[in-house]
């Protein structure tokens, strides 16, 4: 309990007091830091030496030692992209988790190797056409956006609900990718996939209040249906001489449905893609790249 | 039976407040003789079983959205009612590809002009529908309509349109400025500075990523419409198309409502004369040249002769309110929400009109069925835990049986008891402590 005297000693000494730091504190704080470590060294697995690019992508260790495609669209659209316009780089497995963004592929360059600057997807075009001087091909046709949007959202919503919501699908397929190598740990596998699960079902009801399975379905119908009258008869879309951003968008997505090797069980989407051969034949050709 | 279009009301002098509400009564107006059909503004969802507006009922069949609608027409008058059945070929899939643009793309700038933008919610859309629905809806649809915006634009990163936190920013300045004589220099926060530069970037950043969302959009449609009347007419064939009703319902709600921060209409007319010139031109045709107004909609004999054969929604029942009411209880309860999800995928594989196969039916439910049993798992595996954990307090005795807990129970009292006695006394003797200290 404050006395009376030790209240006024306060007050005489006035409001500068409050400013000065007591001598001891100022004698501690004058001897910081009292040592600096040097910085940790980086884990043994990453090479000591990177001689090529690094594209990180959802891969397994043995796929990504070959160079297989990826079983992620949106990473295999972009690995395909830097083939096709020959940007040499090399495949890392990674996850959600270690990306800058947040979201894979990204791209860590060979040069400058001293400052870590990764590009994540949405500049990976750009930084691709500085490297190899390629064209932009969104500026070249008009249809580019326009078809893309088919692929964007009627596609990958019938892809969502294929791989998420289908549950011999999901159980088979997307379970034994992405969630099985992350832990072995069956509880925790169990609120992966369904956060996984989730996470596709909020996606689909953005856009509509219900899911309505024959909608998406019959959307993505008429989707290839679009996709291979563009084609056309020609090897590439819109008539190019090699394949290029919208070859590999498109071959994302038909190459991980008719890939039998994933393990699909329930599989209307690759049913709709044979009725058309000319996509089917376009998904052969760029196969040969990898 | 006469076919009913069930949509959102009128609203910014057009007939509905939906974009693909308006490609319907686009295409309804384009393709069925008058008299077969009438429109109803009954801007209540939950009349239809598919929880969706625009419905289009016949009888007891209930079909929503535009492109099902579409579909049913053409079934219902054996290929009679269609504008799409002449196309082929590129024409065919540039109908496919151009919708799936238009709708992708143009929800996203009308839910940014619309419903992002605080300025136009709060002063143009929200008191809109406050005229247009009834009670309850008018309080319960319009935020859960403006969340679902925000959500579907969040990945845009524009969220700072919603200016609602820069308006309280800048009240706050205000107050500051405005106490400034009274009180004390040193007490009012300085960081205003910087907050306000930060502002001005974000206006600027805002500026340039709204120039490059509309210049995507409209920059392929002023090209592919060019000097046509419509987007997919060639030589053979002039009249529209359902592209054409789907571009006119999302570019009449950018270009004709008069709202307070009119960017999306800006940017459309100054990148796209042409497509300006084809929307006034569309929405004359099919909307009918007078301007749609509220009242036209609910009294149909007070409106002037209009191409739009309105019919007066019927009152809202004491059954249909409760619904609602208790609909919007169950989507805030957590756990009742995600069942609920699950069962929006059954319904629509259950209801008649979704066209699966037995086979295909049968899958969709069990795939609904399974994700409820992983629901009624995690449930039961929290009650369980929960069961285990009291067991095993009560096993190792940090709970023990009623029997012998009374009495610590009363021991415990008399501690407290004593306790706060001796608190009273220290209380007493502080005071008389802090009396006598003072003279």
């Amino acid at each position: 309990m404050p006395t009376p005297t030790s209240d006024g000693s306060q007050t005489s000494s006035g409001p500068a007091s409050f400013l000065r730091i007591p001598p001891p504190l100022k004698r501690l704080f004058d001897r910081f830091p009292l040592t600096t470590y040097p910085a940790n060294d980086l884990p043994h697995r990453v090479p000591s030496k990177r001689a090529d690019n690094q594209l990180f992508v959802f891969s397994d260790a043995a796929g990504a030692r070959r160079g297989r495609p990826s079983f992620n669209p949106q990473c295999l659209k972009w690995q395909a992209y830097l083939k096709f316009v020959g940007v040499d780089f090399e495949i890392t497995p990674s996850n959600n988790h270690a990306s800058p963004t947040g979201a894979l592929p990204f791209l860590l360059p060979a040069f400058p190797t001293e400052a870590a600057v990764t590009i994540p997807s949405h500049k990976l075009q750009k930084w691709a056409i500085e490297q190899v001087h390629c064209e932009e091909e969104q500026q070249l046709d008009l249809r580019f956006d326009v078809y893309a949007s088919l692929l964007d959202h009627r596609i990958r919503n019938a892809w969502l609900y294929t791989l998420y919501l289908d549950d011999a699908n999901f159980k088979s397929v997307a379970q034994r990718l992405y969630v099985n190598p992350s832990t072995t740990s069956s509880l925790v596998r169990a609120s992966l996939a369904f956060q996984l699960q989730q996470a596709a079902r909020d996606e689909l009801l953005k856009t509509t209040s219900y899911i309505d399975v024959a909608a998406i379905e019959g959307d993505a119908q008429n989707a290839f249906e679009a996709l291979s009258t563009l084609l056309a008869e020609n090897e590439h879309f819109f008539g190019r001489p090699n394949p290029g951003l919208f070859d590999a968008a498109v071959f994302a997505y038909t190459h991980l449905i008719l890939d039998e090797g994933l393990g699909w069980k329930h599989n209307r989407l690759a049913q709709m893609l044979r009725q058309h051969t000319n996509l089917v034949q376009h998904r052969e050709r760029l196969l040969k790249f990898f | 039976m006469v076919l009913q279009l069930h949509v959102w009301g009128p609203a910014f002098n057009l007939p509905s407040i939906d974009a693909q509400c308006l490609a319907a009564i686009a295409y309804c107006s384009l393709t069925l003789p008058k008299g077969s059909w009438e429109l109803v503004a009954t801007s209540d969802p939950s009349v239809s079983p598919t929880g969706e507006l625009p419905a289009l009922q016949d009888d007891s069949t209930w079909v929503s959205r535009f492109r099902n609608i579409v579909d049913y027409l053409r079934q219902y008058s054996n290929g009679e009612w269609d504008l799409d059945g002449l196309l082929e070929g590129t024409a065919r899939a540039d109908t496919i590809a151009f919708s799936s643009f238009i709708e992708s793309r143009g929800q996203t700038l009308i839910d940014l002009s619309l419903y992002v933008s605080s300025q136009n919610y709060y002063g143009n859309t929200s008191p809109a529908y406050g005229s247009l629905l009834q009670w309850p809806n008018q309080w319960i649809l319009p935020p859960r309509l403006h969340s679902a915006a925000k959500a579907r634009t969040e990945h845009l990163g524009l969220s700072s349109l919603d200016i609602q936190a820069m308006e309280e920013q800048r009240q706050r300045e205000h107050s500051a400025a405005v106490a400034a004589g009274r009180v004390p220099k040193n007490l009012i926060p300085r960081p205003q500075d910087t907050v306000s530069k930060l502002l001005g970037r974000t206006a600027q950043h805002n500026h340039f990523r709204l120039e490059a969302l509309t210049g995507e959009f409209f920059e392929p449609l002023e090209a592919m419409i060019g000097d046509k009347s419509y987007f997919l007419a060639s030589s053979e064939n002039d009249s529209p198309s359902s592209l054409d009703c789907i571009a006119l319902g999302y570019l009449s709600l950018a270009l004709v409502p008069e709202l307070t921060f009119p960017w999306l209409r800006d940017a459309m007319r100054t990148k796209s004369p042409h497509l300006t010139a084809y929307t006034e031109r569309m929405r004359r045709l099919c909307f009918g040249e007078q301007p749609v107004e509220i009242a036209h909609a609910f009294s149909p004999e007070t409106a002037p002769s209009s191409l739009l054969p309105w019919r007066a929604p019927s009152r809202i029942s004491a059954v249909a309110v409760s619904n609602t009411l208790l609909d919007t209880l169950a989507e805030s309860l957590p756990l009742v929400r995600t069942l609920r999800s699950h069962n929006k995928l059954k319904e629509g594989a259950q209801s008649a009109d979704a066209g699966l196969s037995d086979m295909e039916k049968k899958i969709v439910s069990q795939a609904a069925d399974a994700g409820k049993n992983d629901l009624y798992a995690s449930v039961a595996t929290v009650v369980g835990g929960l069961a285990a954990l009291v067991g095993y307090m009560f096993y190792i005795g940090m709970i023990r049986p009623t029997g012998s807990g009374d009495e610590e129970f009363v021991e415990e009292v008399e501690g407290e008891e004593e306790a706060s006695v001796f608190d009273a006394g220290s209380a007493t003797d502080f005071l008389g402590a802090g009396f006598s200290g003072f003279p």
